[in-house]
């Protein structure tokens, strides 16, 4: 009985060590048809250059946030992006995963410079401040949209494919 | 030369004569199901649907010799009357100790990708091998169970029939439950008769369809109670995991334990609402004994935390602003509000589903 006290309480200090350990390091992961797999830290983004995107959010104002464009982190990653964007690799998507399990696609298409103005970004800053609980720490935000539905929240994983119909 | 080619076409035919009779194919299975429910189903390359697969699964769902002390199957908490529910808060497995969480109900599994409360196994293959092996639950490896079957001669043939040869292995076992759950497919009820125009609602089921799926509007003078923001479309549910503000510090952190990150605490499955009205109690601990009680919640207890949904948080223009106009947790329904509610719930009630001779015991005559 007592073992398996101290076992629980050495699996439950282990479980409770892991999860401090875990939340310092929040990351999103990119993979798929990438050349390269990424799992990019806060500190990883803040080492790329900045861009910035406005969203009218569920309150009806607009906020600016701040983050990287999706293509550059796309470019990082090997994807195909702006001039290797055609032919077949037209039929690529780009899903984007949070963490209850959310999901939103986008053709690559529609998040690259050299078909669209409108950059779409994986903003960790609002306002100049870290993203609010709920939201963050790393939020889609796309521009140009009538609804938010795509700028989604608590964004954990980008996963890049082929189209296969 | 003609000698040696007329050995070999005679070597090849026998090959192809042994295929054809020694290893017999199983009858393929394509599932039925209504087309509002979408296509997007998990059937893996390795474990395709067949009729003697499923009915080998089916055996093994109602099998107690997978469990340690032979007294317990997988059907011993997941019971057709109550849609494959056990009634209990916890479940009691072979060693006598409650299980952590409520037993899930199994209804429509074919759209599920990530299964517990948690979303901890991918896949029903993954799913299968916890509760057979978990010391708490059925409480034995499943070499131990494999060895089991093979000792019963009936098995060796079932299994030959469903996988092509003989050969018990955990992996067989696996497979054949998961073809046998993946059939549970839930879309008879009163609800899916009304959409196919087959039945006419009550006004108050009308009502409460109506409270159920739209969201609340204090300016257009939209009542709605947003369920369907996680419980939408026919199948009633979203593949998500909320915190659906039970506790405020919770005791079970949900997801957080599967993923090590603190935005998931209290995080669990959207369940399916299908047959809700038979599978009480509700929640993951099963804290709420009816229907009553979880309409109660989202109406008045929603507990505040710094992962509780967005959604469910009044100050974010969410239902509890929008219908109460105080910017607080409240839903504020009217008690007629929550009895149409009720009544569009027992809507999705199949009772051709708990009653499928398909899915019965096939251990009782």
């Amino acid at each position: 009985m007592r073992i398996r006290t101290l076992f629980l309480l050495l699996l439950t200090s282990l479980l409770s060590f892991q999860t401090l350990f875990a939340q310092d390091r929040a990351t999103v992961k990119v993979s798929g048809e990438v050349t390269k797999p990424l799992q990019l830290s806060l500190e990883d983004l803040q080492k790329m250059k900045p861009a910035t995107a406005v969203l009218k959010d569920r309150d009806g104002k607009e906020h600016p946030y701040t983050g990287v464009a999706v293509s550059d982190i796309l470019t990082l990653a090997g994807v195909t992006t702006g001039q290797q964007l055609h032919g077949e690799n037209l039929a690529k998507f780009l899903l984007v995963k949070c963490a209850d399990g959310y999901e939103v696609l986008f053709s690559l298409a529609e998040l690259d410079a050299a078909f669209t103005d409108k950059q779409a970004i994986l903003a960790y800053q609002l306002e100049g401040n870290a993203l609010p609980a709920g939201k963050g720490p790393f939020r889609l935000v796309v521009p140009g949209e009538k609804r938010p539905a795509r700028s989604c929240q608590q964004v954990v994983e980008m996963v890049i494919r082929f189209a296969k119909d | 030369m003609k000698h040696q080619l007329a050995i070999v076409i005679v070597a090849i035919a026998a090959v192809i004569g042994l295929g054809a009779s020694g290893i017999r194919r199983a009858t393929p299975l394509t599932l039925v199901y209504p087309a509002n429910f979408g296509n997007r189903i998990s059937i893996p390359d390795d474990n395709p649907m067949t009729e003697e697969g499923v009915q080998l699964g089916r055996r093994l769902f109602y099998e107690t010799r997978l469990s340690a002390n032979n007294r317990v199957s997988c059907a011993t908490c997941h019971q057709q009357a109550k849609a494959f529910t056990d009634g209990l808060r916890f479940s009691q497995g072979v060693d006598d100790t409650p299980t952590p969480r409520n037993a899930m109900s199994l209804a429509n599994l074919l759209w599920v990708r990530n299964f517990f409360w948690d979303g901890r196994a991918k896949g029903l293959e993954a799913q299968a091998s916890f509760p057979l092996t978990d010391p708490h639950e059925m409480g034995q490896s499943l070499a131990v169970s494999a060895q089991k079957l093979q000792a019963d001669g009936r098995y060796a043939s079932l299994f030959a029939q469903a996988f092509g040869t003989p050969q018990i292995t955990g992996q067989r076992i696996v497979q054949a439950l998961a073809q046998f759950e993946r059939t549970l497919i839930s879309a008879n009820s009163k609800y899916d008769q009304y959409l196919r125009g087959e039945y006419q609602p009550t006004t108050s089921e009308l009502n409460g369809l109506q409270l159920f799926f739209s969201n609340p509007n204090a300016e257009k003078n939209i009542r709605g109670a947003s369920c369907g923001h996680c419980h939408g479309g026919p199948k009633t549910f979203i593949e998500l995991f909320h915190n659906n503000g039970l506790d405020t510090v919770p005791a079970d952190k949900g997801r957080e334990v599967i993923t090590g990150q603190s935005i998931d605490r209290g995080r669990f499955r959207v369940a399916t609402l299908r047959n809700i009205a038979l599978t009480a109690p509700y929640m993951h601990d099963g804290r709420f004994a009816n229907l009553e009680d979880v309409v109660d919640h989202y109406n008045e207890h929603i507990q505040p935390s710094e992962t509780l949904s967005t959604f469910l948080q009044g100050n974010q223009g969410g239902m509890g602003s929008a219908m109460s106009g105080r910017g607080d947790l409240q839903l504020g329904l009217t008690t007629a509000e929550r009895k149409d509610l009720l009544a569009f719930l027992h809507l999705l009630t199949d009772s051709s589903f708990i009653q499928d001779k398909r899915f019965s015991n096939p251990f009782i005559p």
